[in-house]
């Protein structure tokens, strides 16, 4: 069965480009062009992949992503934005984003992420796997929830191969496991990403774009 | 004492229903009472301040009435915000200014009084300060209220100017003569003195003023400069290469160059000018762009823990541009990664390409891209360079040093 996906951006230009390109390999139910609309439209639809821009006139992707998560938690979402300051990204992810890609991603990189957000599976990009890295060293203040707010050295070393550019198949190959372990250890780091206590994560954010 | 009652009541004739009598919290020298009045009547605030001044004169009455409205007025903030001051016809402001002579002159009558040498020369400057600062205090808050768009036309006008004058002037002919105590100065120093004061108050408010549209003025060229700079990156930078784009024909071309306009967009955006090479990031990302623009190829510059670079760390970073260079022109992939770490105490560079990669036994000697920039170099800083590669495979440099001066 072939997924089937919504799009949301308010760039009509760049919403009929990725129509376009993946109206072959997907089922394309609909799209929107601002938020309001998009949240009808996504209740009625009910996609499997909801393709959202993050910055929007009327409150941006992540209003829609939170609406839409508390009414259909099974619709996923992957951020697509031209915005890659670590603020946005990581709003994106704790508000319940399964992925965030930038939209100089490749047609078939783009498809590839979908398949993988349908899956219930987490896409990490180079830039998004260096962010979270960067945002869980030991230099952040230390919380009350080790367990959650650390990443395990295994998990570490997975998003170093991504951020290194590896896509899961090779970082299987190169660290002797299997895809699916990638897998698993990205989900476990994007499920500590949007239930990490860390507040911090978002100011660390914003001040990381001025330095 | 009658005279609040009468000044009440002359405010009341003239302007019927006027805004409520209360002391204003917004505008105010000491209390707000005079401020307020003057909203009442319709008058500037200036010259209500000046009749309180020379009721002040007469026997004390002025700080008593000052009191007496302190004690009674209500302040604004308990009541709505002051509607804008109603102007005052010539008509009732000369009423106003004959019932204000009748109270002195009663008071004079009742005794109340100082004597006629202070009150009059005092009536006479405070009223004549008041002609000529009224404008200026006026224009000074409209000044403030729309500190972008000032005109600097308002200067007081001429009449004004000298009938303030001459009022001061005769007031403090009246006073010098009367007053014993300036005997002492010599006359010159005093002619002096006078002047200067006079001068002061004449062209206060005009300085003032022409003070705070010099500011707005600098203001305003800052923001247009700031326009101009935009507007001029812009040109040279985006609609340059949109230009370039659209006579292109060749896809990829097309796609580097939209890229190498992208990063350098958005560093010009993030970086708030700053394009030094100061920090890991920007040094791997400055040298990242000019590849990409050299040779159609992207990179992808990835930094975790991003910091300061020292002179060993420097070294690092050219070597990672050779690095870099050399996999955009050799290994034919679609793309590069450049992945970096850094601790305090360390720098770990990654450059990773999926190409053809080499047999890096096969490397001839006099190649000096790998053996003198990269390996070389990194030993020269007491840093280590891995090179992994497999013909097919892809490549991968692995940069690292630690220690001082990274």
């Amino acid at each position: 069965m072939t997924i089937s996906v919504f799009l949301v951006d308010d760039h009509e230009l760049f919403l009929s480009g990725v129509r376009a390109e993946l109206d072959d390999r997907f089922d394309v139910v609909g799209w929107a062009t601002d938020v309001d609309k998009a949240i009808d439209a996504i209740r009625k639809a009910r996609p499997d992949v909801v393709l959202v821009d993050v910055h929007m006139p009327g409150g941006g992707g992540l209003t829609v992503v939170k609406n839409i998560t508390e009414t259909n938690p099974e619709v996923r979402f992957l951020a697509l934005s031209v915005s890659d300051a670590p603020e946005d990204v990581i709003a994106m992810i704790r508000g319940g984003a399964r992925g965030y890609v930038t939209k100089s991603i490749s047609p078939e990189q783009l498809a590839a992420a979908i398949d993988r957000i349908a899956a219930d599976d987490a896409v990490f990009s180079p830039r998004l796997a260096g962010f979270v890295l960067d945002a869980f060293t030991e230099t952040m203040p230390v919380e009350h929830d080790p367990d959650l707010d650390q990443l395990t050295p295994r998990e570490q070393e997975v998003l170093r191969q991504i951020a290194r550019g590896y896509s899961y198949k090779q970082v299987a190959t190169r660290l002797s496991i299997s895809v699916k372990t990638v897998e698993s250890h990205v989900s476990a780091v994007l499920r500590k990403l949007q239930l990490s206590s860390r507040h911090e994560l978002t100011r660390w954010a914003t001040e990381r774009r001025i330095v | 004492m009658e005279s609040p009652a009468a000044i009440e009541n002359i405010g009341d004739e003239p302007s019927g229903r006027g805004p409520k009598l209360v002391r204003r919290t917004d505008d105010r020298v000491v209390a707000g009472v005079a401020a307020g009045i003057a909203l009442r009547l319709g008058i500037a605030p200036v010259y209500a301040r000046a009749a309180f001044v020379v009721l002040a004169f007469a026997g004390g009455v002025g700080v008593v009435l000052y009191g007496v409205g302190w004690a009674l007025l209500p302040d604004d903030r308990t009541t709505e915000p002051p509607p804008p001051p109603q102007p005052i016809s010539g008509r009732q402001l000369a009423g106003l200014a004959l019932a204000f002579v009748g109270i002195l002159l009663f008071l004079d009558v009742i005794g109340l009084w100082f004597g006629d040498v202070v009150v009059w020369p005092v009536a006479l400057v405070s009223f004549g300060v008041a002609a000529i600062w009224d404008r200026g205090n006026y224009d000074y808050q409209t000044a403030l209220t729309q500190i972008a768009g000032t005109d600097s036309t308002t200067r007081p006008s001429r009449s004004r100017v000298i009938v303030g004058g001459l009022l001061m002037f005769a007031g403090a002919l009246v006073l010098f003569n009367a007053v014993d105590a300036f005997s002492g100065l010599g006359p010159a120093a005093i002619a002096v003195a006078l002047t200067t004061i006079g001068f002061l108050l004449i062209f206060g408010p005009w300085v003032w003023r022409l003070a705070g549209d010099l500011n707005a003025e600098r203001r305003e060229r800052i923001r247009s400069e700031e326009r101009a700079e935009v507007a001029a990156h812009l040109h040279d930078s985006v609609l340059q290469t949109l230009a370039l784009i659209q006579r292109s024909t060749d896809s990829k071309k097309m796609v580097t160059l939209a890229r190498a306009q992208e990063r350098e967009l958005r560093a010009w955006l993030y970086a708030s000018g700053e394009t030094s090479d100061a920090s890991l990031e920007a040094a791997l990302q400055n040298a990242a762009s000019r590849i990409e623009a050299d040779h159609d190829v992207p990179l992808e510059v990835v930094v975790v823990g991003d910091r300061a670079i020292g002179t060993r760390g420097a070294a690092l970073v050219q070597a990672a541009t050779e690095a870099m260079t050399n996999a955009v022109r050799h290994s034919g992939a679609n793309r590069v990664s450049v992945y970096a770490e850094a601790t305090d105490e360390t720098i770990d560079v990654w450059i990773s390409d999926q190409g053809s990669g080499f047999d890096i036994d096969e490397v001839p000697e006099e190649r000096l891209g790998i053996s003198e920039s990269i390996v070389g170099r990194m030993q020269r800083h007491r840093g280590t360079a891995e090179i992994n590669s497999k013909p097919g495979e892809g490549t991968e440099v692995h940069l690292h040093m630690t220690g001082e001066g990274t």
